[in-house]
């Protein structure tokens, strides 16, 4: 049992690395992901007899690149002569012979896998999907469960995308300078959109997943200040996962328990922080990332804070950067100040923007306006934590319950 | 590879015929990564097939309702969609606001060079 849990935390950490560099070699997505996924297999049979490799990546891409051919050529005798193949197996790019034996030869093509997984002619989600399919090594039903859909529809999802990549022509490839911040730009949203599907408290940890994807990104590019900032930003928000739950209820950041906050973590992402700083310019994940310190002191400094969500603001044009401002403003010049500023957004689609709204009205006494809007927030929910709390807060604001106008002492 | 480059204008536009190509158009479509092009009357001309369970149903107009129609295609060469679209991008560049241009990979064909 214990070997095989190594044996799994080996494959996790590996599954990126060899299908990045099977993609490279066979030059798709389906086909690279087959190939990898037996010589997994083999090496499940085989490792815990034998003993792991010296190279494991060079193994498994060795096996896996062997695998794929033999199958390709089998498939060739089948279908007869096609050109595709010849030329996948004849005249594609061939790996050093020296695969097995020597971990420098393996290129690291991680970085070109997720410029392919999150290219703007692939939809939003099915960027998500693929990222954490091919890079995070996730299952296909992991993936459904962490975003609430069936299993077909996710299934779908993924074979729609990796079909498009081949299809199209999807570049397997770093974009060249004058393209890299807007696709920069659309590979960490697209880390962050995972590690805020996680936030919530979901069954499948995607926060982790999230923080593990950008952990690779920072090695890859530790020039860019927004892939560091990135990271900042998540481990100073994830730093306080151990106080955000108790008894499975969400605690709002003001009534946690400080001493649960993960200090070495806090460290990290404020070291991080700095050495983007260092590098001089300024990104939405660096004023996010500035942002998430602010809030980790005692006491918070409101103003800055509304500051920095208003460059924020600017910056993207984000009315979530809008509606974080507001709650700032609330504690500089009461709730109905943030209130003002919440009307003048168009987010009713947006579970936190209920929430957010109906804290707001509850500290300012309006509790019949306060429980409409924590109605509306439950009915967006979408883990157990957060219906539990909007739940309760929906009790205290019914019209039933009598209620002291202004901060609940929480 | 080989990209057709799909042109669609807006249900309004339909005076194209008594217009020109725009010049930055035309000098584009000289281009030698264009292989091909044709540009198409706009669709009031259009009579549409359809298969109906093996009966074949003749209509007028375009096939599918919708504000726009398909006004021209484009045939180009480019070494991965990240080249399609750059040229796709350019040509959009050149048309009058409310036109779309959809890039959808050729499978196969038998195209005329430049």
């Amino acid at each position: 049992m214990g070997a095989s849990v190594a044996l799994d935390a080996v494959f996790r950490d590996q599954w990126g690395r060899v299908l990045a560099t099977l993609v490279g070699i066979l030059g798709d997505i389906e086909l690279a992901e087959d190939a990898a996924a037996e010589a997994f297999a083999v090496a499940a049979e085989r490792w815990p007899g034998d003993g792991e490799p010296a190279n494991p990546t060079g193994w498994l891409v060795t096996t896996a690149r062997n695998r794929a051919i033999d199958d390709l050529r089998r498939r060739q005798v089948l279908a007869g002569k096609t050109k595709l193949l010849i030329r996948d197996t004849e005249t594609g790019p061939q790996p050093p012979e020296a695969l097995m034996d020597d971990a420098a030869t393996i290129p690291d093509e991680r970085l070109e896998l997720v410029f392919t997984c999150c290219h703007p002619a692939l939809a939003l989600d099915a960027q998500v999907a693929l990222t954490l399919r091919t890079l995070g090594g996730l299952s296909t039903d992991e993936i459904a469960l962490a975003f609430l859909v069936p299993f077909e529809t996710m299934s779908k999802r993924l074979t729609r995308a990796k079909h498009k990549i081949r299809d199209a022509g999807i570049p397997f490839a770093v974009p060249p300078d004058h393209q890299l911040p807007d696709r920069l730009a659309a590979v960490l949203a697209v880390v962050y959109l995972i590690f805020n599907q996680g936030w919530g408290g979901g069954r499948v940890d995607l926060t982790a997943e999230a923080i593990h994807l950008a952990r690779a990104l920072a090695d890859l590019m530790p020039d860019e200040p927004e892939v560091l900032a990135l990271l900042a930003l998540m481990l100073l928000h994830d730093a306080r996962k151990g106080a955000r739950l108790r008894d499975g209820r969400i605690v709002p950041l003001d009534d946690q328990d400080r001493s649960l906050w993960d200090i070495r973590q806090i460290d990290e992402g404020r070291s991080l922080l700095r050495r983007a700083m260092a590098r001089g310019r300024s990104g939405p994940y660096l004023v996010q990332g500035a942002i998430a310190d602010l809030h980790l002191q005692e006491p918070r400094d409101w103003r800055q804070i509304a500051a920095l969500y208003q460059t924020l603001a600017r910056q993207t044009r984000s009315p979530i950067a809008e509606m974080n401002r507001a709650i700032a403003v609330a504690e500089i010049d009461g709730p109905e100040a943030g209130l003002a500023v919440l009307d003048r957004l168009d987010l009713g689609h947006y579970r936190y923007f209920h929430s957010t709204r109906a804290e707001l009205l509850r500290r300012a006494g309006r509790d019949a306006e306060a429980h409409d809007a924590y109605g509306r927030a439950l009915d967006l929910a979408q883990t157990e934590p957060e219906q539990r709390f909007l739940a309760e807060r929906l009790a205290e604001t019914a019209p039933s319950v009598r209620s002291e106008p202004g901060r609940a002492g929480g | 590879m080989q990209y057709a480059l799909l042109a669609y204008n807006p249900a309004e536009d339909t005076d194209r015929a008594a217009r020109p190509i725009p010049g930055a158009l035309a000098t584009m479509l000289d281009r030698p990564e264009v292989t091909g092009w044709a540009r198409l009357h706009a669709d009031g001309s259009a009579t549409t097939l359809r298969n109906d369970e093996g009966r074949v149903l003749l209509t007028d107009g375009p096939f599918i309702d919708s504000k726009e129609y398909l006004a021209g295609l484009i045939l180009i060469e480019a070494d991965d969609l990240d080249g399609a679209l750059a040229t796709a991008r350019e040509l959009l560049g050149t048309t009058r606001p409310g036109t779309a241009i959809e890039v959808r990979p050729i499978l196969d064909g038998r195209l005329r060079g430049a």
